[in-house]
């Protein structure tokens, strides 16, 4: 086990190396001159060359990147080209509001994808079974801003019943969990119920209702435990997705998250906080399917073996 | 060994399981009737497809969808149970009838302890505590010779042999001292050396319990060996049944001769045959007289009519108690249709 992580943590080094490499070579590869860009068109030359050198973009290419290296492993992000603020101080704040709505989806998801995935394999090809998994395929191809929208016309405007937008209120936590959760809890559900149904078929599940065990607890102790096992890998990926995929749903409720963060620095053409932006968003990528890989393994372990 | 008086442990009286698939209705178990009695291992041999499992598994009442009982009579002890609710029947088994299967690698769940998979059953049966299950545990891991049992209680299954693993399955099915035993194909999946030790170990716990044995195999070995009476099946019929010694000595039906003669390798699988040509009918093919007829040697017209399994004409010298048969050749109709074939002739087939 030991010797599992240890490997699956070296196998990140390349990882790494290519996600702040691609974050580096987003300001080398933007269109023309990126100081220009940056600094607009009436920006003068004395402007423009404060800009280069604030970037350093008169080095070498190899040097900004070992530069570049160098300042992200102090957690050093360089600065805003607006504000002039540390973009590691704008991220931190934003980035646990994403991580908050991120839990908060996962929520949903997991635990309205394992109920109507269980729900369905348990009378397959039923009546529920079928309702289920045409909800999951409307769930799936509903697209995220729409049914924020939608949600926040029905429940917030119309009934009154919630906060249209905001958060650090636990009522402002409903509205964006279910969007976000809505497309994953369709997917943990599909997922759920194949494995569900797969196991069933299984020789010790035979096994446990030779001994008398009692149908509910075939299906809830000794078929769920063992269909969990690729479920949780779904869980693990849902989350990743959920952090990158935050932007609409900031976007549609008005959260200061990483989203806005993101998309307002792109309207800004502030490239240092986009940049800074996706290397959090992609670290935070790899180590939570890091995570999910050691926790898979466990679960595994004594499949595996076999 | 054979203690004919009793009323049986179990009695199965044709039995009917079909499964009802879009190609149409199978009838994997058609009419099946056996016994078991107290202290006594019935075995049942047969071609795969045979209807060997299926006739297990409805005795268990583990049937899955598609798959139907859909007609019969099964007694354990002259309790009906075909008529019991599906939460009374989860009383009975691994309680009052327990199974072990062919395979102890998928068998046992993975995710848990043997030793809670052995727990379970006599927590849920004898309402044990906590405690009082893991002693009981020792004890039967203790009785099927599972060596440090207090420690191997506490493996996964992934961690122990495949004999091991039956020993486990072994423990789980007898924990609760079951009336009847199945045990489909125990010993396939296993080494030859550990065959026999699980054998010697089922042989062993049922002489201390008296509990009736039925076993399924391949193997005409595994009959010889473990079993007091045999019934033999074909295409989900039983086409012969008679006890142990009369049926190796005189097998009576052309498919039983016919497996017979591929003894003389003591370890050889029913399905390694070449004395019988020709394969089991599919279920589409299936012929409306005697379903052995294609393959039969002695074929003849009266066979185009389905036979019953009944006790043998007296015109075999000998063998008026020898079991049941399902053939024309046994029957007075044989000799009545002047038919030329002789039973002589029959014998000598043997
Ligand atoms: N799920 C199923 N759907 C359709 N038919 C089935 C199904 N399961 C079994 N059968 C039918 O039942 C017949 C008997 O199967 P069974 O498993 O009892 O054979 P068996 O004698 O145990 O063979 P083996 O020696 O291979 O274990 C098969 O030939 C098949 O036609
Ligand atoms: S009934 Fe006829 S076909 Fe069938 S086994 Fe007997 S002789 Fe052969
Ligand atoms: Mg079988």
């Amino acid at each position: 086990m030991h010797i599992f992580i240890i490997r699956r943590l070296l196998q990140l080094i390349p990882v790494i190396i290519g996600v702040t490499l691609v974050a580096f070579l987003i300001i080398q590869l933007i269109p023309g001159d990126a100081a220009q860009v940056m600094a607009g068109e009436a920006a003068s030359e004395e402007q423009l060359e404060q800009v280069r050198e604030n970037l350093g973009l008169n080095e070498p290419l190899y040097v900004q990147y070992g530069l570049f290296l160098a300042d992200l492993a102090q957690f050093d992000l360089g600065e805003s080209v607006r504000t002039g603020q540390p973009v590691m101080e704008l991220v931190a704040p934003r980035f646990w509001i994403t991580l908050e709505l991120a839990f908060w989806g996962l929520v949903v998801a997991v635990s309205v994808g394992l109920f109507l995935g269980i729900l369905a394999a348990n009378k397959q090809n039923s009546f529920r079974d079928f309702g289920t998994m045409a909800a999951a395929v409307i769930g799936l191809s509903m697209p995220n801003f729409w049914l924020g929208l939608m949600l926040m016309y029905v429940f917030a405007n119309q009934l009154g019943w919630l906060p249209t937008s905001g958060w650090g209120d636990w009522q402002q936590i409903f509205l964006p969990a279910i969007t976000m959760g809505t497309a994953g809890a369709a997917i943990i559900a599909r997922m759920t119920r194949s494995a569900m149904l797969e196991v069933i078929g299984e020789d010790y599940v035979r096994t446990a209702r030779a001994k008398g065990v009692k149908e509910r607890f075939v299906i809830y102790k000794h078929a769920l435990r063992n269909a969990l096992i690729p479920v949780v890998t779904v869980i693990g990926l849902q989350f990743g997705y959920f952090l990158s995929g935050a932007v609409l749903t900031e976007s549609v409720f008005s959260i200061n998250g990483l989203g806005r963060l993101v998309v307002d620095a792109i309207a800004q053409r502030d490239f240092p906080v986009v940049q800074g932006t996706v290397i959090v968003l992609a670290l935070t990528f790899v180590f939570v399917n890091f995570v999910v890989d050691v926790l898979y393994r466990v679960l595994n372990k004594r499949i595996e073996l076999n | 060994m054979t203690t004919k008086d009793h009323t049986p442990v179990l009695k199965v009286e044709n039995l009917q399981t079909s499964f009802f698939t879009y190609d149409g209705e199978v009838k994997a178990v058609d009419g099946v009737d056996f016994e078991v009695r107290e202290n006594e291992t019935l075995g049942i041999v047969g071609e795969s497809g045979s209807g060997k499992s299926i006739t297990s598994l409805s005795v268990m009442q583990l049937i899955q969808s598609p798959g139907e009982i859909i007609g019969g009579k099964i007694e354990l002890n002259g309790d009906d149970l075909l008529q019991k609710s599906k939460a009374q029947f989860a009383k009975y088994r691994g309680n009052r009838l327990s199974m072990i299967f062919q395979e102890p690698m998928t068998s046992l769940n993975p995710v848990f302890t043997v030793g809670h998979q052995v727990a379970e059953t006599v927590k849920i049966h004898k309402k044990m505590g906590k405690r009082e299950a893991h002693q009981e545990v020792i004890r039967m891991l203790k009785l099927v010779g599972i060596p440090a049992p207090e420690s191997r209680a506490k493996s996964y299954p992934h961690e122990l042999s495949g004999g091991m693993r039956q020993r486990v399955m072994i423990a789980m099915a007898l924990a609760c001292e079951p009336e009847l035993l199945i045990a489909d194909e125990p010993t396939t999946a296993l080494d030859v050396t550990i065959q026999a030790q699980i054998l010697e170990l089922i042989k062993r716990l049922q002489e201390s319990t008296g509990m009736a044995v039925m076993i399924i195999t391949h193997d005409l070995g595994v009959i010889a060996e473990t079993a007091d009476q045999v019934a033999v099946m074909y295409a989900g019929e039983v086409v012969e049944q008679a006890d142990v010694k009369t049926l190796f000595n005189r097998p009576l039906h052309p498919y039983t001769q016919g497996l017979m003669n591929s003894i003389p390798r003591h370890d050889v699988d029913v399905d390694e045959l070449e004395v019988i040509r020709g394969t089991v009918p599919s279920p589409a093919e299936m012929p409306s007289g005697c379903r052995f007829a294609q393959r039969c040697p002695y074929a003849s017209e009266i066979c185009n009519t389905h036979p019953s399994l009944a006790a043998p004409s007296n015109n075999i010298d000998g063998h008026t108690d020898a079991g049941a048969v399902r053939c024309w050749i046994y029957t007075d109709e044989w000799d009545a249709e002047g038919n030329p074939m002789k039973n002589e002739e029959v014998q000598q087939g043997s």
